[in-house]
C-alpha cells in the first residue's frame, strides 16, 4: 500500500453508488459474523459444549463490562456495545487475511461508528430521561457549562473517530512501508503489534461508547478513568 | 482530507444492520440462554434448599418417631416386666400354696403313718406282753394256783347279778366246768359246793380240761359263762389295752 491512506477507490458501482473496499470487507465480515453467530447459537443447550462455553464467556464478559461501567442492566445496550466491539475487533484483525485492508483503516468506517455512538448517546439519553431531561444534562453543573458541554459532545465523538482511525491506519501504513522495504519476516513483529493495537482499540472504542451512553443515561458526564487509560 | 459520503453512509447502514443481525443471531440468544441457566441454577438451588429443608424435616420427624418408638418400647418393656413380675408372684404364691398343701398333706400323712405305726407297735407290744405274761404264768404249777383261782371264781359268782346267777344254774341244764389242769376230787367238790351256794341249787356238772386257760376255771351254763382263768384275764387286759389305744 503506497497510496494515500485516506483515499478510497470504488471497487464497483451499484448504479450511481460507488462501492469501496471497506464496504465490501464489511459485508464479508457481516456475513461471517452473522452467519457464525446463527450457526453457533443454533443448538444452544443448558449444558454447554466447548464452543458454546467460549461464546457465552465472550457475551458474559461484555455484559459484565457494561454492568461495571454503566451501572445499569446490560440487556438494552448489549447488542450495540457488543457489535461495536466484535465488529471493530474482527475488522482490525482482518488485516491477517492477505490483501485485505481493515475497514477501520478508512475514516469513513470510523466516522460511521462514531456517528452511531453519537446518535446512540442521544437516543438512549432521551429514552432514559426524556427530551427535556436529556437536554438539561448539558446545563450541568451550571448554565455556564452549556457551550462547553455541547462542544464536548462533538469533540469527544470526533476524538473517538480520530483515535481509532489513527491507530489502525498508522499500523497498516507502517506495515505497508516496512513491507515495501523488507518483505520477509521483518513486518511480522509489527503485524503482531498491530493485532494487539487492534484488540486494544476495539476494547477502548467499546468502553468509550459505554461511558458516553452511561453518562447520558445516568447523568454522569465525562469520559471517566477509562479514557485516560487509552493508548 | 477526503471523506467519501457514500462509503460513510453505506458503512453506517452496514454497522446498524450488523447490530441488528448480531442482536438477532448472537447476543440475545446467548444472553437469554445465560439468563435461563441462571434461572435454572436458581431453581435448582431453591429445589435443593427445599429438598434439604424437607430432608431435615424428615430427619426431625424420624428422630421424633424414633424417640416415640423408644418410649413405646420402654413402656412395653415396663409392662412386660410388670406382667412378668405379677405372673412370677402369682406362680410363686401358687407354688407356695401348693408346697404348703403338700407339706400339710405330708404332715397329715406322716402323722397318720406315725399313728398307724404306733398302733402297730403297741399291738405288737401288747401281743408280746400278753405272750410274755402267758409264758411266765405258764411256768407256775397249775395246781398251786387252783385254790386261789377257786376263791376268785367264788368272788366272781358273788358279783354276778341274780338273773345271771340263776341262769347259770338252770335246773334242766348242766354246767360245764373247764379247767387248765384236771381238777382233784376235792376241788370238784369245792366247785360244786360253790355253785350250790351261789345259785341255791345243785346243777349237774361236767368237767373238761383246756390247757389254753393257763390256770383257773371257767363255768359255762345255759345262758351265762363265768371265766376266772388267766386266759380270760389276759384277754380282758388285751381288750382294755386296745380300748385305751383307741381312745388315745
Amino acid at each position: 500500500m503506497i497510496g494515500s491512506p485516506l483515499a478510497t477507490s470504488a471497487v464497483f458501482h451499484l448504479g450511481p453508488v460507488p462501492v469501496t473496499a471497506p464496504v465490501v470487507v464489511t459485508w464479508v465480515l457481516m456475513a461471517v459474523l452473522a452467519g457464525g453467530g446463527a450457526v453457533l447459537t443454533r443448538r444452544l443447550a443448558l449444558r454447554p459444549g466447548p464452543v458454546q462455553a467460549a461464546l457465552e464467556l465472550v457475551v458474559a464478559a461484555i455484559e459484565d463490562q457494561i454492568r461495571d461501567t454503566m451501572r445499569v442492566a446490560p440487556a438494552p445496550y448489549l447488542p450495540l456495545i457488543g457489535t461495536l466491539f466484535v465488529y471493530i475487533f474482527f475488522a482490525n484483525w482482518s488485516s491477517l487475511v492477505p490483501g485485505i485492508e481493515p475497514p477501520t483503516a478508512h475514516i469513513e468506517t470510523d466516522a460511521a461508528l462514531a456517528l452511531i455512538v453519537f446518535a446512540a448517546v442521544i437516543w438512549f439519553g432521551i429514552r432514559a430521561r426524556g427530551l427535556s431531561g436529556f437536554a438539561a444534562t448539558f446545563a450541568e453543573p451550571t448554565m455556564l457549562m452549556l457551550p462547553l458541554n455541547l462542544l464536548e459532545t462533538f469533540t469527544r465523538t470526533f476524538s473517538m473517530l480520530v483515535r481509532l482511525f489513527g491507530n489502525v491506519m498508522s499500523g497498516v501504513f507502517v506495515i505497508g512501508i516496512v513491507l515495501s522495504l523488507v518483505g520477509l519476516l521483518v513486518p511480522v513483529p509489527l503485524m503482531a503489534l498491530d493485532l494487539l493495537t487492534g484488540a486494544v482499540q476495539a476494547y477502548i472504542f467499546g468502553v468509550l461508547a459505554m461511558v458516553f451512553i452511561g453518562g447520558a443515561v445516568s447523568g454522569e458526564t465525562g469520559p471517566g478513568p477509562q479514557q485516560e487509560a487509552k493508548e | 482530507m477526503h471523506l467519501d459520503a457514500w462509503t460513510l453512509a453505506l458503512q453506517t447502514v452496514n454497522v446498524l444492520v450488523l447490530v441488528w443481525l448480531l442482536a438477532r443471531f448472537l447476543f440475545r440468544p446467548v444472553a437469554a440462554l445465560i439468563a435461563e441457566r441462571q434461572a435454572a441454577a436458581a431453581k435448582l438451588l431453591d429445589d435443593a434448599a427445599a429438598a434439604k429443608q424437607k430432608a431435615e424435616q424428615d430427619a426431625a420427624e424420624m428422630a421424633a418417631r424414633r424417640r416415640d418408638f423408644a418410649a413405646e418400647g420402654e413402656r412395653l418393656q415396663a409392662e412386660a416386666r410388670d406382667a412378668a413380675e405379677a405372673e412370677r408372684a402369682r406362680l410363686l404364691a401358687l407354688a407356695q400354696a401348693e408346697a404348703e398343701a403338700l407339706r400339710a398333706a405330708a404332715r397329715t400323712g406322716a402323722a397318720r403313718e406315725e399313728a398307724a405305726m404306733r398302733r402297730a407297735l403297741e399291738a405288737a407290744a401288747r401281743r408280746l406282753a400278753l405272750a410274755v405274761a402267758a409264758r411266765l404264768l405258764a411256768r407256775l404249777p397249775a395246781g398251786a394256783t387252783t385254790p386261789a383261782l377257786l376263791r376268785s371264781l367264788a368272788t366272781d359268782l358273788a358279783a354276778l347279778p341274780d338273773e345271771a346267777r340263776s341262769g347259770l344254774a338252770d335246773a334242766s341244764a348242766t354246767v360245764e366246768v373247764v379247767s387248765a389242769v384236771p381238777l382233784a376230787e376235792a376241788e370238784r367238790a369245792a366247785c360244786a359246793a360253790m355253785l350250790a351256794e351261789a345259785t341255791g341249787r345243785a346243777p349237774a356238772l361236767t368237767f373238761r380240761t383246756d390247757p389254753t386257760l393257763i390256770a383257773g376255771i371257767e363255768l359255762y351254763g345255759a345262758h351265762t359263762a363265768v371265766r376266772s382263768s388267766w386266759r380270760a384275764d389276759l384277754d380282758r387286759i388285751g381288750q382294755e389295752l386296745s380300748l385305751d389305744d383307741e381312745h388315745v
